[in-house]
């Protein structure tokens, strides 16, 4: 029997200019992404990243004015044909800042809103956010109102009200971006869970790189508003000059066998964790220049 | 304790395990009786008893501390509109002249009557938010099925009440960073303050609106179209019921009620012309 992949999401000549912008956002990107990949979006601040997200959801062109070309097409379909509140069901976003994005007065009320909107059964409900609180760690803080707790456990709760929406696609755009190292770890180890449990398509956007390529299968780099770089995690950071040059720091364990490359101490693929480094790293220093 | 966007409420209380819609309805209804009720000894009355029902449910009462100042120029606004702003009425029991100011019993005894009138219905709104999550009042709302689009926009005006009182307290301790420290400061120069907090406060009130919409669009939620017309279980209610007691306290409250209209109107009660207490005073000031 021949497996066949699909696409979720195909971008085709896409650009996106905001209303009374000079510059368009993003400009002629052409984009696939297929069922249950996990992939890495990179890029500096201003590049398009998540003005790429919205455009994923729906809520570009839903709720900006600007300036659309080409398609962006969710399921076959684009999102502009999709009715209010459909393509939502389909594509979950968890944004940036948690704060904003809470609707609800306790952590349990805005686990269960979304579920709610979608029109699921009390049990459905009910079985849902026992496995999204075991996910994410969050019972003891269901009676919370959400403003009152940290902000990694904002971010937790952001993340598990969209997952117990189950979207088929979730785009977390900077899920990290303001939290400590443990939180961060916390969010990642979701993320980890979900991959290997849930077989979810997720897309991440984010600047902690040592995590995200322990996970991403494939990475993609914007800047500018334009794609620079789409191609497999490791493939992508083969290229870590042409990165380092866009201003792109790959993760420290990159990074090191990079500069180990340029002494002319290693050749080889760069390893994308930090065991994968060791083993690399004793064939270095036992004499072979091949990792 | 725990704080609410409205207050503090007790970590544990046994006001908990009566159902949210009968605190509203106590809120609605016994707020309402010093409307009807004249004599000041019985609205004091039903003071003294919300502050019992409050020390009950175990509310901190040091809180009440804060409601002091609130009380007196409440007080003082009010004699001083009904007495010294009050006019002339040759047709009034005059007490006393100073200056071309008229002091007549008629309107220090309406001064007195309102005052006590309104310090209840004061109480009665300090112990529901001490009392009161801001879950609990959606939850009375639902359960009476007023609409879930109603109570939402309640619970989005809240939220966004909360947010507000947040980004000005960063845009205050980020002004305090800078050196600015309104300390011995004049009032005009506070409120200039004041005003320039606002250009921020409004600036992130509209990129919160915007993250805000675009979190209930994320969540599937729609006003309009189809997605609006899906019917929705309400998950929250399920942790709520109502329970014998909760029957037995509305029907109390109710009859009691009841009561005091019949009384007021049927018998004349609560008049001013009953009141010991005013004429206790009356008889001080002559």
């Amino acid at each position: 029997m021949e497996l066949t992949v699909s696409n979720v999401i195909e971008i085709k000549d896409y650009s996106w200019k905001y209303l009374n912008t000079s510059a368009p956002a993003l400009e002629n990107i052409n984009l696939t992404i297929e069922e249950g990949s996990f992939v890495g979006i990179i890029g500096p601040n201003g590049s398009g990243k998540t003005t790429l997200a919205y455009s994923m959801d729906g809520l570009i062109p839903g709720q900006y004015n600007g300036i659309k070309k080409g398609t962006v097409s969710v399921f076959g379909k684009e999102v502009e044909d999709y009715e209010r509140g459909e393509l939502q069901r389909l594509v979950g976003v968890v944004f940036s800042d948690p704060e904003a994005q809470f609707t609800a007065m306790t952590v349990e009320d805005e686990l269960v809103f979304g579920m709610e909107n979608i029109g699921l059964s009390i049990a459905e409900i009910q079985e849902r956010l026992d496995w999204v609180t075991e996910l994410t760690q969050l019972g003891p803080l269901l009676e919370k109102p959400p403003y009152e707790i940290s902000g990694g456990q904002k971010q937790r709760v952001a993340l598990a009200a969209v997952l117990a929406m189950r979207p088929r696609v979730l785009i977390l755009d900077e899920p990290t971006s303001m939290l400590d190292p443990m939180s961060r770890e916390r969010i990642f180890n979701v993320l980890i869970r979900l991959k290997a449990e849930e077989n979810n398509t997720i897309v991440v956007i984010e600047h902690s790189l040592e995590h995200l390529v322990r996970l991403a299968e494939r990475m993609i780099l914007l800047s500018n508003g334009a794609l620079l770089l789409d191609d497999s995690t490791r493939n992508f950071f083969r290229q870590t000059e042409f990165l380092l040059e866009k201003n792109v720091h790959p993760p420290g364990v990159i990074g090191f066998f990079h500069e180990l490359s340029r002494m002319g101490d290693y050749e080889g693929d760069p390893p994308l964790d930090v065991e994968e480094a060791h083993i690399r790293l004793q064939k270095v220093l036992q004499g072979g220049k091949k990792g | 304790m725990n704080k609410t966007l409205l207050g503090y409420v007790p970590n544990e209380s046994p006001i908990y395990a009566v159902h949210p819609f009968v605190k509203l309805f106590f809120l609605l209804i016994v707020s309402l009786f010093p409307m009807f009720v004249e004599s000041p000894e019985w609205n004091i009355l039903l003071m003294v008893a919300t502050i019992v029902l409050m020390w009950l449910s175990k509310v901190d009462m040091r809180t009440l501390k804060i409601y002091i100042p609130v009380a007196i120029s409440m007080g003082s606004i009010i004699l001083l509109s009904y007495t010294v702003m009050g006019g002339t009425h040759p047709e009034f029991e005059l007490l006393a002249r100073l200056g071309p100011v008229n002091f007549y019993w008629e309107r220090v005894r309406d001064a007195i009557v309102v005052y006590f009138r309104v310090l209840p219905m004061i109480f009665t709104m300090v112990f529901f938010l001490s009392t009161s999550r801001e879950r609990d009042i959606i939850v009375a709302m639902r359960s009476i099925k007023v609409p879930f689009v109603a109570t939402y926009i309640f619970a989005m005006a809240l939220r966004a009440a909360g947010m507000v009182l947040e980004d000005f307290q960063i845009v205050r301790q980020a002004e305090k960073a800078r050196g600015y420290d309104p300390a011995g400061k004049s009032i005009p120069y506070k409120v200039r303050q004041y005003i320039m907090y606002m250009v921020p406060l409004f600036a992130l009130s509209l990129r919160r609106s915007e993250e805000f919409t675009n979190a209930l669009v994320a969540r599937g939620y729609a006003f309009t179209g189809s997605a609006s017309k899906i019917k929705r279980a309400d998950y929250i209610l399920t942790h709520y019921s109502f329970k014998y007691f909760d029957y037995l306290i509305i029907a109390v409250i109710a009859v009691s009620f009841i009561a005091l209209l019949l009384f007021r109107y049927g018998f004349g009660a609560f008049a001013t012309e009953e009141s010991v207490l005013l004429s206790l005073l009356y008889q001080a000031l002559h």
